[in-house]
């Protein structure tokens, strides 16, 4: 019964509907350009690799491009990523960007390496063992350097007990694995008898092991395991926040986001106590502490059009005060840094076509 | 006082103190309050953070007091005295027509810009023409046997819809190869407003009893969308917007309250509220903007619903994530939705009590409590590491949370068929109905709002996980909708997650992070209302 009333009425819509057709006549219908279009949404099936490639090339040349970037890698480079993916989105709408958190170290032994993403952003150079991983699955990574940091020492407001800053040695005694002073005062005898509540990024992030490379040192005891570790930044903050005793350190994007909520330490490497700032990262002041930033394309992602438009974009606008310094809170490159990583992108381009 | 007349009276008997069983009673209220008013201050916060009602002008309130609030009050009383249940099909209807709404806003995410209209078309003709092959092969049931009859219809359906590449062509492909088309706004009308009309010519064809008045409205149904949009471009709405929310929205609520008016005259002054209320929210809305008084600066608003992730606060949108929560809810449902009763039915009707099936029992209400990490876990081993699939694509991200749901889908749909008495069982035997005839003529039917209830609650689960797609990789932040099942997908959690961890500026935290939470809310009551709606339904009926 409920089977006839189907039949009727689908009969029924189908009259109205050529009814309605013929209502609008014309005006109604479009003529069918939307194949090419179709086509290539329809045939996908599970290789999102081959479809993208074609796309870009085959009219017109910035117009037309297509297809997915997947980012991984630093979380301290993330919002740098975020901020230009944005930015290229608006310009070519096609272009899926998914952007992804995990650390340096997570993004190349994760995802970059067994191939799952185009880039990996990295917050300190990529390892001799990375670079391994990666040439066993036929990747190669391709340096760009994208910014430079200041990594930045972070205590709660409410510290006055350090007074100017912390040096570099002060820093070690209280990071590195040998020792683990748990009280202030086992660092220096006039600071408080209280716990060091010690908040840091886990050893997924390229932060830590710039930390240990800068302050520890690569031969050293490394760096103590006794502390809160978090890949999320704002974690590290409301840590440091909550507690007068507190410390931790991460990228400086992240402190500028938050100045009224911690106090930034300046750091003593034997020539006076120096604020981590922009200015003082750029000049080369605030040492050992200011960094490189990086971002790792594979060779053979350039080869999409649009993945080498992105890593061109992202070089083009990597000396814009406005987004790198302004909105991100990173130092931009100078001319002479970006030709050259403009020059090196451009001929690892070339190879990999 | 009670107590101590009590205790005055009752000396002569010696003491009961009524007290401990006093404090206990207090303790057992303070403990049901304590959890409740907890998250309802909560939530009062964040909805305050994400609708700041407070920064609208008083004009404003006053207006929307002296057209929805005051009104909808004096109408609601008179009608709680008089006619109860007229007041609760009146509150129906505007509920029924909010939360679809709601769901005309994700129809027209996934008919309009996930799916381009011209392919669901292409499908949608080629369904039809399969199903309409398969309409007349059930008219010759008695001739032809019943595996040829199988095999036939599945192969009608296959050719239909995938063709063999190189010799025949699908009838997706002819038509979307077609040197003519009908434009977007026609090709909604025809699907979405066909689908409409053919449900709400069934409704008021059933309630009137009359297939003619059916006819009639299933028509109307469509002309209705129709009109949609012809009438949009005219107010400046969009037309294929206007056709989506007319067919899933406008059409289907008018359907519903016309419906029950017609079955149960009394309840006629319910309308009347419901009209209350939405031509107040109307009338209010239009003079607000003519007297120009601004409303709050609320966070929730369509620019955030519409746009994508922003480095900035105020322009950051949710738009990506509710594209990928819908996609992969509807993935989760197709996957755990079969399985799950199908598995729930061989339990209940088929399975032999032994040590094994009770051994998988216990296992299942095991399963239903493992923390959805470890679910993560599985699906990034599975299908990621062993079967070599990308990270964080809608098919995976599906799988997963639908491994996650199906032990809660196996249990409630268990929960439904065992609630069907088993006189009717034990009738359809002694009709001579065999087991599978029984199962899907009695049990089936008698279960089926009960099994939709808990899928749907257990979706509501879904939707809500943020664990299980960090653990398989899907990205923190995107900027397009997902168009494939092969795409990366974020999630509403995920971002919501995301800007809360990643973006550490007390901007997002303030402003983005309730306004995902918001939405994500919104989102998970309209779901599980229309889970509580049904529920309520069919225990009335039965």
């Amino acid at each position: 019964m409920t089977r006839k009333t189907d039949d009727i009425l689908s009969r029924r819509k189908f009259l109205i509907a050529s009814g309605a057709a013929g209502l609008t006549g014309l005006a109604g219908c479009t003529e069918n350009n939307s194949n090419s279009e179709s086509e290539p949404t329809e045939a996908s099936g599970g290789s999102g690799g081959s479809e993208d490639s074609g796309s870009g090339s085959g009219s017109g040349e910035s117009a037309t491009l297509s297809g997915d970037i997947n980012i991984a890698g630093s979380s301290t480079v993330f919002p740098l990523a975020t901020a230009m993916g944005e930015r290229f989105k608006k310009e070519h709408s096609e272009v899926n960007i998914n952007l992804q958190s995990t650390g340096s170290g997570g993004g190349f032994a994760n995802y970059f390496c067994p191939g799952q993403t185009d880039f990996n952003n990295a917050s300190r150079p990529i390892k001799g063992e990375e670079e391994q991983q990666c040439a066993d699955n036929d990747v190669t990574p391709v340096e760009l350097k994208v910014a430079t940091d200041a990594l930045t020492v972070i205590v709660n407001n409410d510290n006055d007990f350090i007074g100017e800053g912390l040096t570099v040695e002060q820093l070690k005694t209280i990071f590195s694995a040998e020792g683990k002073p748990t009280m202030w005062s086992d660092v220096n005898s006039e600071w408080p008898e209280e716990e060091i509540e010690i908040f840091g990024p886990t050893d997924a992030s390229g932060t830590y092991d710039y930390f240990i490379e800068a302050i520890i040192g690569e031969e050293g005891p490394g760096h103590r395991q006794d502390y809160s570790a978090t890949e999320q930044d704002r974690t590290i903050i409301q840590g440091v926040m909550g507690s007068e005793f507190a410390i931790g350190y991460m990228g400086f994007a992240y402190y500028s986001e938050n100045t009224d909520a911690v106090q930034a330490v300046a750091v003593d490497n034997g020539d006076g106590y120096v604020e981590p700032s922009l200015d003082t990262a750029l000049s080369g002041d605030y040492t050992p502490l200011s960094r490189p930033l990086f971002t790792y394309p594979a060779k053979g992602s350039l080869a999409k059009d649009h993945v080498a438009e992105f890593a061109r974009y992202w070089m083009e606008n990597s000396t814009s005060k406005k987004i790198v310094a302004d909105e991100v809170g990173y130092v931009p490159l100078g001319e002479d840094e970006q030709q050259e990583m403009l020059d090196k992108l451009n001929s690892a381009i070339e190879e990999a076509n | 006082m009670a107590t101590e007349q009590d205790s005055s009276y009752a000396q002569g008997f010696g003491q009961v103190s009524r007290t401990a069983g006093l404090i206990f009673r207090y303790l057992l209220l303070a403990a049901t309050m304590f959890g409740i008013v907890t998250l309802a201050v909560l939530l009062v916060y964040v909805a305050n953070d994400a609708i700041q009602p407070l920064t609208a002008d008083a004009g404003w309130h006053l207006t929307f007091f002296l057209t929805l609030v005051l009104p909808t009050i004096l109408v609601g009383g008179a009608l709680y005295r008089r006619n109860r249940e007229a007041l609760k099909l009146g509150g129906m209807v505007v509920g029924a027509l909010l939360v679809s709404l709601m769901f005309s806003g994700g129809v027209a995410i996934v008919f309009i810009d996930i799916i381009p209209p011209l392919t669901g078309f292409s499908y949608a003709v080629g369904l039809v023409v399969a199903v309409a092959g398969t309409v007349l092969l059930t008219k010759y049931e008695r001739q032809i046997p019943f595996t040829a009859r199988v095999a036939a219809t599945g192969l009608l359906f296959f050719l239909s819809l995938f063709g063999v590449p190189g010799y025949f062509h699908s009838i997706p492909e002819l038509v979307q190869k077609a040197p003519v088309v009908p434009t977007d706004w026609i090709i909604l009308t025809l699907v979405l407003g066909g689908v409409t009309a053919l449900v709400v010519g069934q409704y008021i064809a059933r309630v009137r009893e009359d297939n003619k008045a059916g006819l009639a409205a299933g028509a109307s149904a469509l002309v209705l969308t129709a009109l949609g949009a012809i009438v949009g471009p005219l107010v400046g709405i969009d037309a294929n917007a206007l056709v989506v929310v007319t067919a899933v929205s406008f059409v289907p609520t008018a359907a519903y309250a016309g419906g029950s008016v017609i079955t149960r005259e009394e309840l006629k002054p319910g309308l009347v509220f419901a009209a209350t209320v939405i031509v107040g929210a109307l009338v209010g809305a239009v003079a607000v903007d003519a007297l120009g008084f601004a409303g709050p600066q609320a966070w929730t608003d369509w620019q955030f619903l519409t746009s994508s992730h922003s480095g900035s606060a105020e322009n950051a949108g949710l738009y990506p994530a509710i594209g990928g929560s819908i996609l992969l809810m509807v993935t989760v449902a197709a996957l755990s939705f079969p399985l799950g009763v199908g598995a729930a039915v061989y339990l209940e009707e088929y399975a032999p009590d032994n040590r094994f099936t009770r051994f998988i029992d216990v296992n299942i209400s095991n399963l239903a409590g493992v923390p959805s990490v470890v679910y993560g876990l599985l699906g990034l081993g599975v299908f990621v590491t062993y079967l070599g699939q990308a990270t964080g694509t809608v098919l995976i991200g599906g799988a997963t949370l639908a491994l996650l749901i199906l032990p809660i889908v196996i249990i409630s749909s268990r929960e439904a068929i065992r609630s069907v008495p088993n006189d009717m069982r034990q009738a359809s035997y002694g009709m001579g109905a065999t087991r599978w005839q029984t199962v899907r003529n009695v049990v089936l039917p008698e279960a089926f709002p009960g099994i939709l209830t808990g899928t749907i609650l257990a979706l509501g689960r879904a939707i809500g996980e943020t664990a299980p797609l960090i653990m398989i990789g899907a990205p923190n932040v995107l900027f397009n909708l997902p168009t494939e099942l092969s795409s990366k997908v974020s999630a509403m959690p995920l971002q919501v997650y995301a800007w809360s961890s990643l973006f550490a500026s007390e901007d997002f935290y303030t402003k983005a992070v309730p306004a995902g939470v918001v939405v994500l809310l919104a989102v998970l009551l309209a779901m599980n209302s229309i889970a509580i709606v049904l529920r309520n339904k069919y225990e009335s009926e039965t």
